[in-house]
């Protein structure tokens, strides 16, 4: 107790001195606005200096790695929701720690992907999180102490929680995870102050339901659809946009015939009621494992000359698409990568399937693999050149379905992936015109991508890669403007803030948090 | 201080508490699942989700885990021997232990599939193992690349454990046709520099703006893309692939019965 209070004081003074950041300096949501951009509007690191960026400082957890957060930056501080339930405060000039809190996991958790954990969102000085074993919590912003904690679901059942929240009004909303252990999806809203449930949006359509019809027999209760990845919102139409994971078991479509609706899609729900207004199933009857999480970008796209209401999204199936978010309708679509599966989308929507992509005991080759496609990783918007920058997998697999039983928890994914020998994944970074699908340039990678995006309003493209890489890009051409070893695996998105008038580029990076800025 | 030292006292008798505890779990038991059909089906699925991506769909030894298939196990062939490696791993290897993720029932029914293998890889290995390992320090010349404990070089992958991380077939497919699969990390690199010079070597490092590789003579080399005009990864060996020729099929059954006998462990 009396080191939390000594950490409140010490914060309050920090504030006190370094006073308010305006709000382009700071990074108060996973994907920096509502929409979903992770576009900053600082322009100090630009092209024509960002070859002298250098590291400020390194912050050191620990923690051997496992890092995908975004971490938020506002009133001098940043705060880092990390992996094993972490949290901490640094002192965003310096790096120093402010507070640290950690709530210890429980034993036995049934997780496909590690105890990882993708970030904070904020209301106030209230900070929000998931931990690893389906809880949301409340946190005092200033001290780390929990002010309040929910539990989502059972991690007995398979359930789990990775996501960052999204605030929405007096709202907290989150997903959750566990579609590889027999569980059913849904998205949720609590109160800001209280952490009751206001409501709940199940992504697997049961009992009196509409879409239960797309699930044989009982399926639709171990049907997945986990909604792992953070959503957006478009406060004028009131509406939220969350990307929802693939039907289980994965590769074994045999037991869930049927579409499974509201699996592989874009769900646009009511943010007061989580009432669904309209939804948009990329892959109906998913047997790859091809979720549709990645980021629901918002943006007004210029179509035939025409403004248009947009929500865009490179889908894990090789597949950008750009829907008209005021009713799901699909406005483009274009494989950004090599797609075996489908040979277009037609006017109805629907894919035109490709015959004989199905997993099998023997195996079936499919592109894309395993993980797409674009995958989880955060992308970038930049309102200055009107292009949409993502991490895509170039990559294949070999796609094996068995038969498996269910039991309550327990992995639940019928049969597995192989690469083909000597074909090894590797990846781009791409950036796509939104208003065609097409790709204005590509950046090769010699491994499938692993970290996220950032543009900035400095002409820049920022990501890291798996070899410990962080790149600075040219937004418009791509071309690498600057590159940093930080000798840790990159997984997660970098962000940009500033303090005292200079700004910075953070990203976490194997075990430590990094932050960049001009000498 | 105090209490680190405590904590450091106490250790050694907590971990021979938790070793008895274990010990008394599993040793001297028989396996509950063994021969059971419905066992060994859970285990097959099982395995093709959790092990096959060390040890191959088939068992047969992938990236980095040894041929299941033979019946004849590094670290004990009794089924409480394959019980312990499952659930606790196998230290200094890559081999970790799944006792948090799995029940006991569910290790056994894992033996009883691991087992229920034996009888498809077995086929006994003919060939004079001592008359291989002549032939390959002495006319096959395969010691100018690869290492066997501490004797050899270290250009290509070391073959150490060759014979119990791979199958017979595999090995023989690697001495005819080298290029068919190449082990992860030893692929070759081709460097042009800006005055035209070719490099080629193994790939010691590979990244998306330099590479590290080593040339044939054992020579090391670190390059990044920027300062030469091309640098290529292909998934080819730099070994030769006149084997086939070079060897009678006697003189082969004899090399391939030397590299199924090597199954020594880190050194």
């Amino acid at each position: 107790m009396r080191l939390a209070g000594t950490a409140s004081l010490l914060a309050s003074s920090l504030v006190g001195i370094l006073g308010a950041q305006a709000p382009s300096d700071t990074w108060r949501t996973y994907g920096q606005n509502s929409q979903g951009w992770r576009y900053s509007e600082l322009t100090e690191i630009d092209t024509r200096n960002v070859a002298r960026l250098a590291p400020r400082w390194i912050f050191q957890t620990g923690l051997g790695g496992g890092f995908q957060t975004t971490p938020l930056v506002f009133d001098g501080l940043m705060f880092i929701a990390g992996p094993s339930n972490h949290s901490w405060a640094l002192d965003a000039l310096t790096g120093r720690p402010v507070w640290h809190v950690r709530k210890a996991p429980p034993p036995k958790l049934n997780l496909c992907c590690g105890t990882v954990n993708r970030g904070f969102a904020v209301n106030g000085d209230k900070l929000f999180r998931v931990y690893i074993e389906g809880t949301l919590v409340a946190l005092d912003a200033k001290s780390g102490s929990t002010l309040w904690a929910t539990t989502l679901a059972d991690y007995k059942q398979g359930y789990s929680a990775t996501g960052a929240p999204l605030v929405v009004k007096n709202m907290v909303l989150t997903g959750i995870a566990g579609a590889e252990f027999g569980t059913r999806g849904f998205i949720d809203a609590y109160d800001v102050e209280t952490g009751k449930r206001v409501w709940r949006f199940n992504t697997v359509a049961g009992e009196g339901e509409p879409g239960r019809e797309t699930w044989a027999g009982d399926s639709w209760k171990s049907g997945g659809a986990s909604t792992w990845i953070t959503g957006t919102y478009d406060p004028e139409l009131n509406l939220v946009f969350w990307g929802t994971g693939n039907p289980g078991p994965d590769m074994d479509g045999d037991v869930r015939r049927g579409d499974n609706l509201y699996s592989g899609s874009v769900v646009a729900l009511d943010a007061d009621t989580g009432k669904l207004k309209w939804h948009y199933q990329f892959t109906p009857h998913d047997v790859h494992d091809w979720d549709a999480i990645s980021d629901p970008v918002v943006v007004d796209l210029t179509l035939d000359g025409k403004s248009v209401k947009a929500v865009i999204q490179a889908n894990r199936n090789g597949f950008f698409y750009a829907l008209d978010r005021t009713t799901g309708k699909v406005l483009r679509a274009k494989p950004y990568t090599k797609v075996t599966w489908a040979d277009g989308i037609g006017a109805d929507g629907r894919p035109h399937l490709i015959p004989g992509q199905d997993p099998t005991e023997e195996g079936t080759f499919a592109c894309p693999g395993l993980g797409g496609g674009h995958n989880w990783q955060a992308t970038a918007y930049s309102r200055q050149t009107g292009l949409y920058y993502f991490g895509s997998s170039e990559n294949c697999h070999l796609f094996f379905k068995m038969k498996q039983t269910l039991t309550a928890g327990e992995w639940y994914q019928a049969s597995t992936v192989e690469g083909r020998p000597k074909e090894h994944g590797t990846g781009a970074i791409l950036a796509v015109d939104p208003t065609t699908g097409d790709t204005k340039w590509r950046f090769d990678l010699v491994s499938t991508p692993s970290a996220g995006m950032l543009a900035t309003a400095g002409g820049l493209v920022f990501t890291g890669d798996a070899q410990g890489y962080v790149i600075a890009f040219d937004a418009r051409t791509g071309k690498v403007l600057w590159k940093f070893q930080t000798g840790g695996s990159v997984s997660a998105p970098p962000i940009s803030y500033a303090l005292n008038g200079k700004q910075y580029i953070a990203v976490a990076s194997g075990g430590s948090m990094l932050a960049f800025a001009l000498p | 201080l105090k209490l680190a030292l405590a904590i450091a006292l106490a250790g050694p008798f907590l971990t021979a508490l938790t070793a008895q505890d274990n010990k008394a779990d599993t040793s001297l038991q028989k396996n509950p699942f063994a021969g059971d059909a419905q066992a060994i089906e859970w285990g097959r699925v099982k395995f093709r989700m959790s092990c096959a991506g060390c040890h191959g769909l088939r068992a047969t030894g992938g990236r980095s885990g040894p041929d299941l298939t033979r019946g004849t196990f590094a670290a004990g062939d009794q089924d409480s021997d394959l019980y312990g490696v499952i659930a606790k791993g196998v230290p200094g290897t890559e081999m970790p232990g799944f006792s948090d993720s799995l029940e006991t029932d569910e290790v056994w029914r894992l033996v009883s599939y691991v087992r229920s293998l034996t009888s498809r890889g077995a086929a006994p290995i003919a060939g004079d193992a001592a008359a291989g390992e002549a032939l390959f320090w002495g006319k096959g010349g395969c010691g100018r690349c690869h290492r066997v404990g501490t004797r050899g070089s270290s250009v290509g992958p070391s073959l150490t454990r060759a014979g119990a991380q791979r199958s017979l077939a595999y090995l023989r497919e690697s001495v005819l046709a080298p290029d068919a699969d190449i082990t992860y990390g030893y692929a070759t690199i081709t460097v042009v520099t800006r005055d035209g010079r070719k490099i080629v070597g193994v790939e010691r490092g590979f990244d998306n703006f330099s590479a590290q590789l080593i040339d044939v003579s054992g020579r090391y080399y670190s390059l990044q893309k920027d300062d030469v005009t091309s640098i290529q990864r292909e998934y080819r060996s730099l070994m030769p692939l006149n084997y086939g020729r070079l060897f009678s099929e006697a003189e082969l059954t004899d090399l391939l019965a030397f590299l199924a006998s090597l199954r020594g462990g880190p050194p």
